[in-house]
């Protein structure tokens, strides 16, 4: 029973797969990230490369502490939009976030208002903050769509276009919480808006994912203001060491997570939404129905699908998650569930559990 | 559910201001990882910008006294949380400077951090104070005290930043002072405690993201499942462990290789008897009712998947098929 070192080999197993190169392993390499070179950045401010280029930076690399803080702080708003700042530098056409903190303001229609005790308070951390080792500027906000997805809306995306003006670099990154829990994976998107009047090359689409029907309109009069940056994740020798011992902590959480419960209200939401917008297909469709004169139109160019396509993805995409919860449910009932005091355990099967799930490897 | 064989420290020769026999206290310590990557974090800055500012004393980050050459500095720092009763939970932490010629804390600086955190995190009291190392220093009593004004009994949460392959368990441990009475007189001396780790389910997923290094974009449905499925059966696996553990443990002490241990005896017994978890009949309706629940939303998902192929197939088959009705253009004029 060594989960130690089957589990290393998967992972190098997974890295071999994922071509990541051997320095990514190498502990100094990985730790090679934190250290913060005041000339290098002074010499990027001066020589600002992204002035010329709106599409300068492609990428973000977002450190674990960074992500796991902001994950923390979207979720503790529950429902409500909260938002925080991110410290870090940029490298090349990276931009690089080492750490995240929250700001003490909430809501989305005040925000505008709320800069002005936000700057404060920015202020003042970054400042307490340098005395104690965090050496980093600010190079980003991040704020939180509980339960409507990862993209900009109008204020977001003016926010961001008045920061890029005068607060160079600057990135923005939206976290779903609501999301994150329900898929079981981690909903976050980074994005950079274009200038005024700047006309993007036709991007391809990124992946996609389903708008609520009251927030539809306010996400496709700006999508095309702004672009997706790619993200990746980085972590220190000693945070992957700490993680991985943690697992041996964290598996009692894994199995005992209910995400059909915890879920309930989202997905009841997200029925209803799919609902309206089958509706909403339903009446587009009809139309179409009578007579060859209306088909020109309806040839679209193949990126974009018919609205039922939509809904039917969207509506794949919970019964998905949904299918998820249930399993774990079920595993767990196989598990727990299926003992009987009165049969006797032979002397070699050790589990208390009638049918032996996984064999261990 | 933790396994027994966490519940055995190793006793040493004690130090003079420390014992690491466990804490006769009534406190359950529940730690959230954040803190732990916190802390991790905040070491690993630390030191990688002592290095690159050379053989120069760490002047470039206050970071704190007693740094052994060769040896990565010291960090320090304070952790926040909730107290409730008789559970202390540890949800955050953030740093602090330490003066490093008198050894003391900076009260302004941690006043100032107090005030800025309770701004957003307005629940979360100053609980304890962390640093890194090996193990407990002489003076750390002294910062220790003097975080007593703050909170009267203060946690000090130890993170040895050494990485050590071989070792399984975290190495973190979590002391409380407590009034002994040595050599006639009454001393402070830290006593190590138990702790669980504790989570909410956002926070399990980024740690799970970042620790497996999952791929970030959607996948095919199939790469979804695989990934829900491996997680599932990694944490089966360790369940099936560490069963095993036990029962080899009781195997040996039925043919007398190992003294029996009759407290053991009853914590694994009450733990056979908890099985199976649920019994009643009311757990077994509501189970079906959300099985069915999904399986109805599979079946409308399955529904509006048909439906829609078949529109496209309609649509296809009128495109191409088109009677000339209205139009004088007639027949092939939509191919």
């Amino acid at each position: 029973m060594e989960p130690t070192s089957s589990a290393s080999i998967a992972r190098q197993t997974w890295e071999l797969e994922n071509n990541i190169p051997a320095a990514a392993t190498d502990p100094d390499a990985m730790d090679a990230i934190y250290r913060y070179d005041d000339s290098v950045q002074a010499r990027a401010q001066q020589e600002k490369p992204w002035a010329n280029d709106p599409h300068h930076f492609r990428r973000t690399k977002i450190s674990a502490l960074a992500l796991l803080k902001m994950v923390v702080h979207a979720r503790a708003g529950g429902t409500i939009e909260v938002m925080g700042l991110m410290q870090g530098k940029c490298e090349g056409d990276a931009i690089i976030v080492m750490d995240a903190f929250a700001l003490p303001v909430e809501g989305t229609e005040t925000r505008v208002n709320a800069q002005a005790d936000a700057y404060e308070y920015m202020v003042e951390y970054s400042t307490i903050n340098k005395q104690a080792g965090r050496l980093e500027n600010v190079v980003g906000w991040y704020h939180s769509h509980p339960g409507y997805g990862c993209w900009l809306s109008g204020i977001d995306v003016s926010t961001q276009m008045l920061n890029q003006q005068f607060t160079e670099p600057f990135l923005a990154v939206v976290i779903d919480p609501t999301r994150t829990v329900s898929a079981g994976k981690v909903e976050i998107g980074a994005f950079r808006t274009y200038p005024k009047d700047y006309k993007p090359p036709d991007e391809p689409v990124s992946e996609y994912q389903t708008i609520p029907l009251n927030k539809i309109e306010d996400f496709g009069v700006h999508c095309k203001s702004y672009y997706a940056l790619d993200i990746t994740y980085f972590k220190s020798s000693l945070d992957s060491h700490l993680l991985d011992l943690l697992w041996n902590k964290y598996w009692v959480n894994t199995l005992s997570s209910s995400p059909l419960l915890g879920n309930r209200d989202y997905v009841a939401g997200q029925i209803f939404d799919l609902a309206d917008k089958l509706e909403q297909a339903e009446g587009q469709l009809a139309h179409s129905r009578f007579g060859g004169m209306i088909m020109p139109s309806q040839r679209k160019k193949e990126q974009e699908e018919s609205p039922l396509a939509k809904v039917t993805r969207d509506s794949s995409k919970i019964t998905a998650e949904q299918v998820h919860g249930l399993m774990s449910q079920v595993i767990k009932d196989i598990l727990f569930n299926s003992v009987h005091p009165s049969s006797k355990a032979s002397t070699s099967a050790p589990d208390s559990s009638g049918p032996e799930p996984m064999v261990e490897a | 559910m933790s396994a027994p064989s966490d519940a055995a420290p190793a006793v040493s020769a004690p130090a003079p201001t420390t014992t690491a026999a466990a804490s006769s206290g009534g406190f359950t310590f529940k730690l959230h990882p954040l803190v732990i990557v916190n802390v991790s974090d905040h070491h690993t800055r630390v030191k990688a910008q002592a290095a690159c500012s050379g053989d120069s004393s760490s002047s470039s980050s206050a970071a704190g006294a007693g740094a052994g050459a060769g040896q990565p500095p010291r960090v320090f720092g304070c952790v926040i949380g909730v107290q409730r009763g008789r559970t202390v939970e540890i949800f955050n932490s953030f740093e602090l400077v330490l003066d490093p010629v008198s050894g003391t804390l900076d009260r302004a600086f941690l006043e100032k951090k107090q005030e800025l955190y309770k701004k957003v995190f307005p629940d979360f009291y100053v609980l304890g104070w962390y640093s890194t190392g090996s193990d407990v220093h002489d003076t750390d009593m002294q910062i220790h005290k003097a975080l007593m004004d703050v909170n009267e009994s203060p946690v000090y949460l130890l993170l040895n930043p050494t990485i050590n392959l071989s070792q399984k368990d975290l190495p973190v441990t979590i002391y409380e002072s407590e009034l002994h009475v040595i050599d006639g007189s009454p001393q402070l001396i830290f006593v190590r405690s138990n702790y669980t780790i504790e989570t909410v389910e956002a926070e399990r997923i980024s740690v799970d993201h970042v620790a497996h290094l999952k791929p970030s974009d959607g996948g095919s449905a199939a790469t979804q499942l695989a990934a829900h499925l491996t997680g599932i059966h990694s944490a089966i696996k360790m369940l099936n462990s560490r069963v095993r553990v036990i029962h080899q443990y009781l195997v040996a002490m039925q043919k007398g290789d190992i003294p029996v241990d009759n407290s053991l005896l009853r914590q694994v017994s009450s733990l056979v008897r908890r099985l199976p978890a649920m019994e009643s009949q009311k757990f077994q309706d509501d189970f079906l009712m959300e099985y069915n629940d999904t399986l109805l939303m599979t079946y409308l998902a399955m529904f509006t998947n048909c439906s829609s192929t078949m529109n496209e197939l309609v649509e296809k088959i009128n495109t191409s098929y088109e009677r000339p009705t209205t139009r004088r253009g007639g027949r092939g004029a939509f191919m």
